[in-house]
């Protein structure tokens, strides 16, 4: 089938299966490889990315599902850097030292980029829950959760100056 | 105190940027060029003997490049692997000892192309019993896993057993062994289980390989161990390591499950087949839980005896590990196990034994804690129930059995101050935990407080060493190449933190050269045993100190006088009132009228372990690496109603020697003691009747998630420095895990009043137990 997607603000029309995931897509045909694949089965949150405004499980979505799509990846979200800033959500991250392995990094960034937009003043007990979806072994999510808030603030702040 | 600049500092980790913004690349992110895929046809039945296998409909396939199996030309049915025990073919080619055993592989243009010949492979068996359980495994009528058992090539300290499944057993004996219990008042004894369970790093093992037409063989792995890897395919191929291009890209998390090779050795084998092509080989989720490593797998029985008082006299147990289809490095958890299982505390007489069984699973290999959570978790829950014999509080016993500087260990070494404080680190832990008042029981919850203590030594090679090159560029930047592996550790921020100190320069100013090229990068061991910090770290500290001295060489020319007349300062070097900055000295020094004197600077490192012995074969004694104590604790609310247990508050004191960086260090913490959580409360391997693992995906087997987190985490950091550690540090990573499923089973037990001994204590088995109760 043909797909036209936007990703990332560009648009592309690529000839593919119409059962191909879009994390196949992302990854294999457009070169995204920020967007992990650690289980392709919906499981571990790694290929959460941001389909037209909410956060989804890049594994889980067909080809045949997502044409017009609006994609925003992790290469989405700060473009720019280092010539401009990071995304407040990735600057928490760094500052709340809430990546390890940095294999589930990227899918919990799209996760809350969803998240604190819908729901800018979200309570932690609705992050954690938003968050349950994503799998990480490395930091006991303590660290996450953290960088979660924080960024929180900083984007709080950042909208009332 | 010494003020520093960058040690002890909560730098922000160097590799953060690349991982936040998504262009740290991993295995599964490189590209080449002429890329193939690889596939692989596994067993499907737990033990039986291969009759056939029919690959010609698969040969004929779309996209097809080969096709291989036992029968394919130019393979050698006598290759073995191994790492103590060369038991491993890569490829099966007379029997399948485990359900995910590789039987035959495709490499084709896609992976789809691959996976559809894959699935037109035909093999022909004559299936076998199966056994999974190791005590099943070493009775007389057991099947037979390893007929040639005892026959293969193995390191000289692990001696198998002929004609049986024991691959390996260790029995070390102190004081007196035949009657530990002779001044015993009070002996309690108990049953324990620590299931298999899976590593389950979020990035699934993969690799590339890629014979070129010089016969030169480039592999890209996700392994913890590029230079054990280089050594096993090496001697597969009989290829000269300059030969041989190992490359470690980011590793998305280690545990213990890509070490020391997993996926390699089968890879390579295949790719060589289509020299000329970079041939991808990455694994399903399913694939890294039933086709790499697992961990753990311990059935055992322990029993303790004590005088009135609580004096600790005698110890005996018996570990017997279900350790999978192959050794792999099983043996080393098994000796590790053997004679930790004693935990922190002084026993003048043991009689421990401990065995490696093979058994139709996974093979079983490293995971982080490596033989210490399974007996320390033994030792932790049985010093409950003396407590409860004796009528002591549990707290009190531990105190007065603590090993203290004078105590001898297991293994009859001598403790001294420098190992650090067991003591200390349990009443910090226990000022924290007692801060909060621990709720009364109520109509919906039990609240229980649980405590453990623990020790680690790192097992390694008793020559294993670490090496790095260091070039201290024009602009005074410094590179510094390691054969570590960062996987997620935090290894680059701590050894640049250790690099600047050393150098007296910004932290911004190093760069660890994370890449890993077997070719460019000096010799390291392996990335395993908590060791990075301290081995590499020696290493950095060695190659800075002489680093400052080649600047000062070359000042010494200028000045015209001995280097001990001179002081180094990160920006200059100096002779009293007169200095020289390094910039004018950093490629030798050139004078004005152009002429030069010295050397650019240009320094190597290495560190090697010392004094590490190999355990006798009659007492089971022997020397390993020094040792890290901590203690832990925690408050835990059961649900009355769901059987779900919720860990309040976990406090975890480590002395750490020198804490190089508060933040990774607390990473390592609240990471490690999560993973104990997932052991205590969730994670189970289970396998069905057929031998057939049922927990293979992520849904399954499940492992802790945002909502498991304990509600508040304290992590203290105690320092009692290590004499030889780079600024006192010592290993602290697989620590914080031994801990936590005993503290977690002992407060359930002060809270019902129920002594559980089986991991994990899931919430049925904790509904199931409440009403059994009453």
């Amino acid at each position: 089938m043909e797909l036209t997607i936007t990703v990332n603000n560009r648009e592309y029309t690529l000839e593919v299966d119409p059962k191909e995931s879009l994390l196949f897509i992302l990854r294999e045909r457009l070169g995204l490889t920020g967007t992990k694949n650690g289980c392709s089965q919906g499981h571990c949150g790694a290929c959460t990315i941001v389909l037209n405004g909410k956060a989804v499980k890049a594994c889980l979505k067909k080809a045949k599902k997502i044409n017009r799509a609006n994609i925003l990846t992790i290469e989405g979200i700060s473009p720019e850097f280092p010539n401009k800033e990071l995304h407040p959500i990735q600057e928490a991250f760094i500052q709340a030292t809430a990546v390890q392995c940095g294999f589930c990094t990227s899918g919990l960034i799209m996760e809350l980029f969803a998240l604190l937009r819908e729901n800018p003043s979200i309570t932690e007990q609705g992050i954690k829950e938003a968050l349950e979806g994503h799998l990480c072994r490395c930091t006991g999510y303590q660290p996450i959760f953290d960088a979660s808030l924080l960024a929180q603030k900083m984007m709080r702040s950042k909208n009332s100056g | 105190m010494t003020e520093y600049q960058s040690i002890g500092k909560p730098i922000p980790r160097s590799d953060s940027r690349e991982k936040v913004t998504g262009s740290a690349l991993y295995v599964d992110d490189l590209r080449f060029p002429r890329m193939l895929y690889l596939k692989v046809l596994r067993a499907g039945v737990p033990h039986a003997r291969i009759k056939s296998v029919d690959i010609t409909k698969a040969e004929l396939m779309e996209g097809v490049y080969k096709v291989i199996s036992k029968d394919t030309e130019g393979l050698d049915k006598n290759l073995l692997f191994g790492t103590c025990i060369f038991d491993q073919p890569p490829l099966a080619v007379d029997k399948v000892r485990h359900a995910g055993e590789v039987v035959a592989a495709v490499i084709a243009d896609s992976e789809k192309n691959a996976l559809r010949a894959v699935k037109n492979i035909q093999v022909e068996f004559e299936e076998l019993p199966h056994v999974l359980d190791p005590y099943e495994a070493i009775a007389a009528e057991a099947p037979l896993i390893h007929e040639r058992n005892g026959q293969y090539k193995h390191l000289p300290t692990f001696v198998p057993v002929p004609d049986s499944n024991v691959f390996y057993k260790y029995h070390l004996k102190k004081g007196n062994d035949t009657e530990v219990f002779r001044e015993a008042d009070v002996i309690v004894e108990d049953e324990f289980e620590y299931p298999l369970m899976n590593h389950a790093t979020i990035e699934p093992h993969g690799a590339v390989a890629y014979w070129d037409h010089a016969g030169d063989l480039h592999l890209w792995s996700s392994s913890q161990a590029p230079f054990v890897v280089r050594e096993v395919l090496s001697d597969m191929f009989n290829l000269p390591m300059t030969k041989i291009h190992v490359n470690i890209p980011y590793l998305g998390g280690g545990f213990g499950g890509k070490s020391d090779y997993t996926i390699e050795p089968l890879l390579t084998l295949c790719a060589r087949y289509v020299p000329g092509y970079h041939v991808k080989f990455r694994l399903t989720r399913k694939e890294v839980f039933i086709g790499t490593v697992l961990g753990r797998g311990l059935k055992g029985k322990m029993k303790i005896g004590a005088k009135k008082d609580g004096t600790l006299v005698g110890i005996e147990a018996q570990l017997y590990f279900s350790d999978g289809a192959y050794a792999d490095t099983s043996c080393n958890v098994v000796l590790a196990a053997g004679h930790n299982c004693v935990g922190p505390y002084f026993f003048p007489n043991c009689n421990l034994q401990s065995f490696g069984i093979y058994t139709n699973t996974p093979p079983v290999g490293a995971m982080r804690g490596y033989g210490h959570p399974e007996g320390q978790f033994m030792i932790e829950r049985l010093l409950e129930q003396l407590a409860l014999k004796l009528g002591i509080d549990s707290h009190t016993l531990r105190r007065k059995n603590f090993l203290r500087p004078g105590d001898t260990n297991s293994l009859g070494q001598t403790i001294s101050e420098h190992n650090g404080d067991v003591v200390e680190c349990f009443n910090k832990m226990i000022e924290a935990l007692t801060k909060n008042l621990l709720p009364n029981e109520d109509d919906q919850f039990f609240y229980g407080r649980g405590v453990a203590a623990l020790v680690k030594s790192p097992v390694q090679a008793s020559n294993a060493a670490s090496c790095v090159f260091l070039k201290v560029n024009e602009d005074l930047t410094v590179n510094i190449s390691i054969g570590g592996v960062e996987m997620g550790q935090g290894c680059l921020t701590v050894l640049a933190q250790i690099a600047a100190e050393t150098l007296k320069i910004p932290v911004k100013d190093v760069r660890i050269n994370y890449e890993i090229n077997s070719q460019l990068t000096p010799y390291e061991w392996q990335s395993v045993a908590s060791m990075t910090t301290m081995r590499v770290g020696n290493a950095i500290l060695a190659a800075c100190e002489k680093a400052v001295t080649q600047f000062k060489k070359n000042a010494a020319l200028v000045f015209d006088c001995d280097i001990s007349e001179l002081s180094y300062d990160g920006k200059t070097v100096s002779r009293g009132s007169e200095n020289i900055p390094l910039k004018d000295l950093v490629k030798g020094y050139q004078y004005e009228d152009g002429h030069a004197v010295g050397d650019p600077i240009l320094s190597v490192g290495s560190s090697v372990v010392r004094d590490v012995t190999l355990p006798d074969l009659d007492t089971g004694q022997y020397q390993p690496y020094e040792w890290t104590f901590g203690a832990q604790g925690c408050d835990i609310r059961i649900d009355k109603t769901t059987g779900k247990i919720k860990v309040i508050h976990f406090v975890t004191a480590l002395d750490v020697g020198k804490v190089i960086n508060p933040d990774t260090a607390r990473g390592q913490i609240t990471g490690g003691v999560m993973m104990g959580i997932g052991a205590a409360l969730k994670e189970k391997i289970l396998f069905n009747k057929k031998g057939i693992m049922q927990t293979d995906n992520l849904r399954k087997y499940r492992i802790p998630t945002m909502t498991d987190m304990p509600e508040k985490f304290t992590c203290i950091l105690v320092e009692n420095p290590q004499p030889d550690g780079p600024y006192g540090a010592r290993p602290i990573a697989e620590h914080p895990i031994i801990g936590a499923p005993p503290a977690i089973l002992n407060a359930f037990q002060n809270a019902t009043g129920i002594s559980l001994l089986k991991l994990p204590i899931s919430s049925e088995r904790v509904l199931t137990a409440l009403k059994q109760r009453s």
